[in-house]
């Protein structure tokens, strides 16, 4: 008898060790020891990570900005862009960047508000995510007007020539919509962080305690700043969720809005969200790999676990994207118009075509529905990067393959994307990368309050023999 | 009331700062004279303290209108004022106002949501505050002013609850 109740002790023991081990809810250290994990990822900048922000540095100089500015002095005819292609890789990247700055609200905001509590340890990483991307992706637009530097004349203020934006134009409603997702974005990633702020000045001395004690704004954790935080932190979760749904969609717009064929359907505002949430996530589990191979301590913050959800999620969207996209297709299909078919047969001739197919549908859908696919860093990464290729080629389709054929084959032709563009697209991928890896030593990368709030309301539970996790509600 | 002192008790765990707080209250010490500082948010409700009112709805509703009111003066008044004719576009157009307006109200909503914590908190606030780093470790400090007559008997008290140290606090600067 006294044997069985050790046995049957052990097992529960061995139960709670298991989500211990599975779950970082149930994995509790105290928080300095958790701050201190934090602060420690901080400072670890070696020679590699040196020689990383120098590398990225100059490549984004020589091939983002060198390049801006040899198209400035040279000119527009650089670029590859002519009849009937007129946006080229400069609007592809800015929709894909778009896209990718979808992934903060999708699973820092969305999974807030559906009280998703593996969210907590990486909502931040999203976020970062966001900002740089909607940051990466602002860059085309200015760079697409050809004289970048008359940008402000889109500035709502009476200027010297006495004349308004035309709020009726597409690219005024792009302008708002991604200069309003900017700030949002950029201050639903600074209030939560403020705290963060406060511990990280606790932790640092000399020159950054006084940088840390200024971006903190003297926080110090009373009931009254945490309130008011909260009530902030609940409101824009709500709130901007509606945004991201309208940026991308608006975007969508500046094409459905023409009357090009392949273009002008009512389904692409949400078939471009849907897309925009699969590269966003995709990129999210990507920088969570990464982030978690190449930081110290993040091994104990980001576990399979949290790979596993994400996955998931991809698995579902991916889901999503191939209803738009099959909704989309075969209504032009069958509706039988000359043209549509024209614009399909050559899309289904063109192997980009078939690569978006096969990375946004294909590969998600063969190797996702996997356990050991999700769970395991490598696999994921494959899955996920091999994801943001077909989105990528997506866009490439849509913005350049489909007005290759139009209604007037006098007006027939193709594109084939200039080196200055390919230049401007691998630069902006390293502003990007640049901004992310620097980013990651100055804020703390994991909200540690809100690790150890999930923490504090998740206990183990024992029904029957099993041992299962419970969730409190704290608020 | 001789003269005030402000005392600081820590804790490792939010039962005793609560219990310590009931302390305090049983002690005669108002909840206006007492101060939680916590590392993670504890609601009013863990804490069994009143309920602070945050006007940051209010700031975001009133950000909302702003937002609006001022969208629609960028549709309607400028195109008046400065008529710019486009082949065949009417000068007030409601679809493409319906989506400035959104985009305009919205930011309005959360950028006076975002000032509404500043304000609420009194941010940037530099001045030197009562404090301590071990909250920020995972410590509750609880934080209360008492008559010098009371300090001696509610250290003690602080002390049998559970508190790791009791004494002056740490000031932020």
């Amino acid at each position: 008898m006294t044997t069985d109740v050790q046995m049957m002790s052990k097992a529960h023991d061995r139960g709670e060790e298991a989500l211990a081990q599975e779950h970082l809810m149930h994995d509790p250290r105290s928080q300095e020891e958790m701050n201190g994990m934090v602060m420690e990822a901080m400072q670890d900048m070696g020679v590699k990570y040196y020689a990383l922000v120098a590398f990225l540095a100059v490549m984004t100089g020589v091939l983002l900005f060198g390049a801006w500015g040899l198209l400035i002095f040279k000119g527009y005819g650089l670029a590859g862009m002519n009849r009937p292609v007129y946006w080229g890789l400069f609007i592809t990247n800015f929709v894909f960047w778009i896209g990718i700055s979808h992934a903060g609200t999708f699973v820092s905001a969305i999974l807030r508000v559906f009280k998703a509590e593996y969210r907590r340890p990486f909502t931040r990483a999203a976020e970062m995510l966001t900002t740089f991307g909607l940051m990466t992706a602002g860059i085309f637009p200015i760079l697409h007007l050809g004289r970048s530097w008359r940008f402000y004349w889109m500035i709502p203020y009476p200027n010297q020539r006495m004349l308004w934006p035309n709020f009726r134009a597409p690219i005024m409603w792009d302008m708002i919509a991604i200069t309003t997702y900017l700030l949002c974005s950029t201050m639903y990633l600074y209030l939560p962080l403020i705290p963060d702020l406060a511990m990280t000045r606790d932790h640092s001395t000399g020159w950054k305690r006084t940088i840390y004690k200024y971006l903190a704004l003297g926080w110090r954790g009373t009931e009254r700043q945490w309130a008011h935080l909260q009530r902030a932190i609940n409101i824009f979760a709500f709130a901007i969720i509606p945004v991201m749904f309208s940026v991308h969609t608006i975007v969508a717009w500046d094409f459905a809005a023409t009357r090009m064929v392949g273009w002008h359907t009512t389904i692409f505002g949400p078939f471009f969200v849907i897309g925009a949430i699969l590269s966003g996530v995709s990129a999210v589990a990507m920088v969570l790999i990464i982030v978690r191979a190449t930081m110290k301590n993040m091994k104990y913050f980001i576990r399979p676990e949290h790979f596993d959800a994400i996955g998931k999620l991809i698995l579902i969207v991916s889901m999503g994207w191939a209803y738009f996209f099959y909704n989309e297709f075969f209504l032009e299909w069958y509706g039988g118009e000359a043209t549509g078919h024209v614009v399909l047969d050559f899309l289904m001739s063109s192997p980009i075509w078939w690569i978006m197919i096969i990375c946004n549908m294909g590969i998600p859908f063969m190797t996702l529905w996997s356990k050991k696919v999700r769970r395991t860093p490598w696999m994921l990464f494959t899955v996920t990067a091999l994801i943001n290729v077909g989105m990528y080629f997506e866009r490439v389709v849509i913005i350049n393959w489909i007005p290759f054929r139009n209604r007037m084959p006098f007006d027939w032709g193709d594109y084939m994307p200039s080196p200055i563009e390919i230049s401007i697209t691998l630069g902006a991928l390293c502003l990007f990368a640049l901004l992310y890896v620097v980013m990651s030593r100055l804020i703390p990368l994991i909200p540690v309050w809100e690790v150890k709030e999930g923490q504090t309301s998740h206990s183990v539970r024992k029904v029957g023999k099993a041992s299962i996790s419970s969730v409190a509600e704290l608020e | 009331m001789s003269e005030v002192n402000i005392q600081q008790a820590l804790f490792s765990e939010v039962g005793q700062a609560v219990e310590a707080v009931d302390k305090l209250r049983e002690a005669g010490i108002n909840d206006d004279h007492i101060e939680i500082i916590s590392g993670m948010p504890l609601s009013h409700h863990i804490l069994g303290r009143p309920e602070i009112k945050s006007r940051v709805p209010l700031f975001a509703m009133t950000g909302f209108v702003v937002g609006f009111i001022t969208s629609i003066a960028l549709n309607y008044f400028t195109p008046a004022l400065y008529p710019i004719y486009v082949g065949g576009m009417p000068l007030f157009a409601i679809p493409p106002t319906i989506i400035l307006t959104f985009e305009i109200s919205m930011l309005g909503l959360m950028a006076f949501s975002f000032f509404g914590v500043i304000w609420e908190n009194r941010f940037p606030d530099y001045r030197p505050h009562e404090y301590s780093v071990e909250a920020t470790n995972g410590k509750i400090a609880v934080v209360y002013d008492c008559p010098e007559d009371q300090r001696a008997t509610l250290e003690v008290a602080m002390t049998a609850t559970g508190a790791s140290s009791v004494g002056k606090p740490e000031v932020l600067r």
